[in-house]
């Protein structure tokens, strides 16, 4: 068992964890964060990302032990309050949630995009999407709600 | 089959000295963990199961690039794909890394996974392989003996496999300067999505004299030999020629005919003549454009 402490959505853990937990069910098992989905389990769908320190990472391909003294935030900490985070209303209104399997992920990588790229082009958005797979929309009104929202965001 | 991790010991090594006596002491028991995009996928199918992880993100010393006009690029062992990509010095000096680390993956599995990690695994579809092999890239390696470094050309010597030792760790990748009027590009068709795996790639460096004469070229193909390799044939009938588009048709058949493809064979090797052409076109290109004394 190891001893880490690690931020997730602002708050702080000081947990115990067997070593071979991955980040994605200490998420789900361990902080009972649901949000954050079990794919594939190979790093291929996207379906667990989550910002690590800020950046896009496959929490199914991460050790909760190497989250120690590091940042998690998962698709819960996109808003702490009953207001929908921009990205989140652009996929409501855009269409771009059908099943909501691929959707926490997909928020994910599009918030490290615009937080590092503001006004994204549309390449830019794919490319950053790139490992998020999604069986129901065909992808289309998601980019166009990523789109949405950076014009939104930045005019 | 996809299965749960198993139990191991995780260790985490503060300086490269801690960890190479970890690797002395528990060898085929252990495995080291660096991004773990490959690691974990292998022990979560069953075909790893290291009884001991040693995580090298704890050696501070390892995560660094630098450059210098003499002695090239050195990136320290726990540099990221994803780091390559729109790195100022990247773009400068080497800017068919930066094509090459935007073949790996997808942005989750980059902002994890290391170049040398992706070395160490050695697929044979490797993404960074056939630049480095181009580049004439070698590998610094340490190990309780001391440190040695071993050209890329010599690190694969089968699919998923390398001539590193089991106290063997990777520290650097360096790539030596380029002589002037040099410069290099990689090209790449996935199988299927954008994101998959590498059905061919090519990567070609040529150096120009003052003219257009190749001084020197060199083209590393990937996911058409059981390691990724350099098309020797090719390079042997170019030096010395004049830069001229039908020379780099003949120059890619060539290629073509020296890669050994397992599966779709024919189509590989079609593919592969497409890819050296547009390297070797574009790398002479760009050379051409570069001036003299950079």
């Amino acid at each position: 068992m190891h001893q880490i402490k690690v931020t997730v959505n602002g708050e702080s853990y000081q947990v115990e964890v067997p070593a071979q937990r991955t980040l994605l069910d200490f998420l789900r098992q361990n902080l009972e964060l649901m949000g954050t989905k079990s794919g594939c389990e190979t790093g291929d769908c996207g379906a667990c990302t989550v910002l690590l320190n800020g950046k896009a990472v496959n929490s199914c391909l991460v050790l909760a032990v190497e989250t120690d003294g590091k940042e998690v935030l998962t698709v819960e900490g996109l808003t702490h309050s009953l207001e929908l985070h921009p990205l989140q209303e652009a996929f409501v209104k855009h269409g771009a949630i059908q099943c909501g399997y691929c959707t926490p992920g997909m928020l994910l990588s599009a918030k490290a995009l615009l937080d590092e790229i503001p006004r994204p082009t549309e390449d830019e958005i794919k490319e950053a999407l790139a490992g998020n797979l999604c069986r129901c929309t065909g992808y289309y009104s998601i980019v166009k709600a990523v789109m949405a929202a950076a014009e939104k965001a930045n005019p | 089959m996809i299965r749960k991790l198993r139990k191991f010991d995780y260790l985490k090594p503060d300086t490269v000295a801690e960890a190479v006596s970890l690797l002395e002491d528990y060898q085929e028991k252990a495995s080291l963990l660096s991004g773990g995009t490959d690691l974990l996928v292998f022990m979560k199918l069953g075909a790893k199961n290291p009884k001991y992880v040693i995580d090298i993100k704890g050696i501070s010393a390892l995560d660094y690039m630098s450059w210098s006009i003499t002695d090239g690029l050195r990136i320290g062992n726990l540099t990221t794909i994803q780091s390559l990509i729109g790195h100022p010095l990247i773009q400068d000096r080497l800017p068919m890394l930066e094509q090459a680390a935007k073949a790996v993956g997808h942005p989750q599995i980059r902002n994890r996974a290391t170049i040398a990690g992706n070395i160490c695994t050695a697929s044979p579809s490797g993404d960074m392989a056939p630049s480095l092999l181009a580049l004439g890239a070698g590998v610094k390696v340490a190990s309780l003996a001391g440190e040695r470094t071993i050209p890329v050309q010599e690190i694969f010597t089968g699919p998923f496999k390398t001539l590193l030792a089991p106290t063997d760790m990777v520290i650097e990748i360096h790539v030596p300067a380029l002589p002037p009027r040099s410069a290099g590009s990689y090209f790449w068709q996935p199988k299927i999505t954008a994101v998959d795996e590498t059905l061919a790639g090519a990567a070609a460096v040529v150096t120009l004299t003052d003219g257009k004469v190749l001084k020197d070229v060199r083209i590393g193909m990937g996911s058409v030999a059981p390691t990724p390799i350099r098309a020797l044939r090719a390079e042997e009938f170019l030096k010395g020629k004049q830069v001229e588009d039908k020379l780099f048709e003949e120059a890619a058949n060539i290629a073509a005919g020296e890669s050994r493809p397992r599966t779709r064979a024919d189509y590989r090797r079609e593919i592969t003549k497409l890819l050296v052409e547009q390297a070797l076109k574009e790398a002479a290109n760009q050379a051409i454009r570069t001036e003299v004394n950079r």
